[in-house]
């Protein structure tokens, strides 16, 4: 099911990225994606890890919630560029992730980097080391509205 | 609508200028990495930009294999460094 | 000039701005740390922005698919790879502005 699904993906990723329909092309793209597949099966049982491609309409209403965040703060960035750098407060904390499935702690630390004006520096043992430019958006990563996104689209605790 | 893509491209190359002064001459190692890989993700999207001032679309494959090339680079080029890195 | 080409051309210079201060910014601020955060702005918005105006000039095929793919791509490669410089910046003991204040020895600068 999971092969399955992953089979469909690269296949439509070679389709889109050659835009060819020959027999020939069509059949180097079908060894290339079987070639790909072996990979990933023995990438699999060295890492005991299967990563499922999560599909459907909650990841998308967070990508669009999470342009608007990047936007916004993207804003606030240049005018702190443009402006006198003296209003620089560059702080380092540590935010819990403990709340949020573990599985989704890379997203986490993505979507927290993605969002300009904060940082993450290190992750380690559920905390994630965070820089900001502002005191401010430390207090707002603290009250977690990412991390619960997070944790409605990929389901809880597991 | 050429002229707004040429006037385009111009205004990327100067950021383009600014990254590479950057990388040339910067306190610590770290900024000079910093520079090639900004330099790196606006050579993508002056790719993407030139091909359709031109008319010639197929520049978006060229732009997609600079973007995975640019990413591979810096991810080894940043292990490297990451513990034997000399602070300047 | 049509209203699509007006609005493709808004967002191009927009996001050709955002680049600009981004890049101005790597020169202004004054650690290593905000340095990167200017960085990312510029890789976020700017693909953001210049992506979306190129893809209002496309006529909805192929070319449309593989420009929404380039700008996927730099969504999740661009914070992995400021995360990557901040992460190996830290473990090879590079100081942020703060803690080079609290009277530890001159850094960098």
């Amino acid at each position: 099911m999971r092969i399955g699904k992953w089979a469909a993906l690269l296949s439509l990723f070679w389709i889109l990225l050659s835009g060819y329909i020959q027999p020939l092309l069509l059949s180097f793209g079908a060894i290339s994606v079987v070639i790909v597949l072996i990979v990933l099966k023995r990438m699999d049982d060295v890492d005991k890890e299967p990563i499922n491609i999560s599909s459907g309409l909650r990841m998308c209403r967070y990508l669009t919630w999470l342009v608007g965040q990047i936007i916004i703060s993207s804003v606030e960035v240049t005018k702190l560029v443009w402006g006198p750098t003296n209003k620089l407060s560059p702080t380092l904390a540590k935010i819990s992730a403990k709340n949020s499935p573990k599985k989704a702690h890379a997203l986490y630390a993505n979507s927290i980097t993605l969002t300009p004006g904060t940082l993450s520096v290190d992750l380690e043992n559920d905390e994630i080391t965070v820089h900001a430019l502002h005191k401010s958006s430390i207090d707002e990563l603290k009250k977690g509205e990412i991390e619960q996104k997070i944790t409605k689209i990929w389901g809880g605790n597991k | 609508m050429t002229g707004v893509l040429a006037a385009v491209c111009i205004a990327i190359l100067v950021v383009i200028g600014i990254a590479l002064a950057r990388a040339f001459k910067a306190p610590t190692v770290y900024d000079r990495i910093l520079g090639v890989n900004m330099f790196g993700t606006k050579t993508v999207l002056f790719i993407a930009v030139v091909g359709f001032m031109m008319g010639r679309p197929d520049f978006l494959d060229i732009a997609i294999v600079y973007a995975l090339i640019n990413f591979i680079g810096m991810v080894a080029v940043l292990r490297f460094f990451e513990y034997t890195a000399p602070v300047e | 000039m049509a209203v699509l080409d007006i609005i493709s051309s808004i967002l191009l210079i927009a996001g050709v701005f955002f680049g600009l201060s981004g890049a101005i910014g790597l020169f202004k601020f004054p650690d290593f740390f905000t340095r990167v955060h200017a960085a990312s702005v510029t890789d976020s918005i700017a693909a953001i922005l210049i992506i979306g105006g190129l893809l209002l000039q496309t006529s909805f095929d192929l070319n449309t698919a593989k420009l929404l793919f380039i700008l996927l791509f730099l969504m999740i490669t661009s914070p992995t790879a400021s995360h990557a410089l901040a992460k190996s910046a830290r473990h090879g003991g590079l100081l942020t502005l703060e803690e080079t204040k609290d009277g530890q020895q001159e850094q960098g600068q």
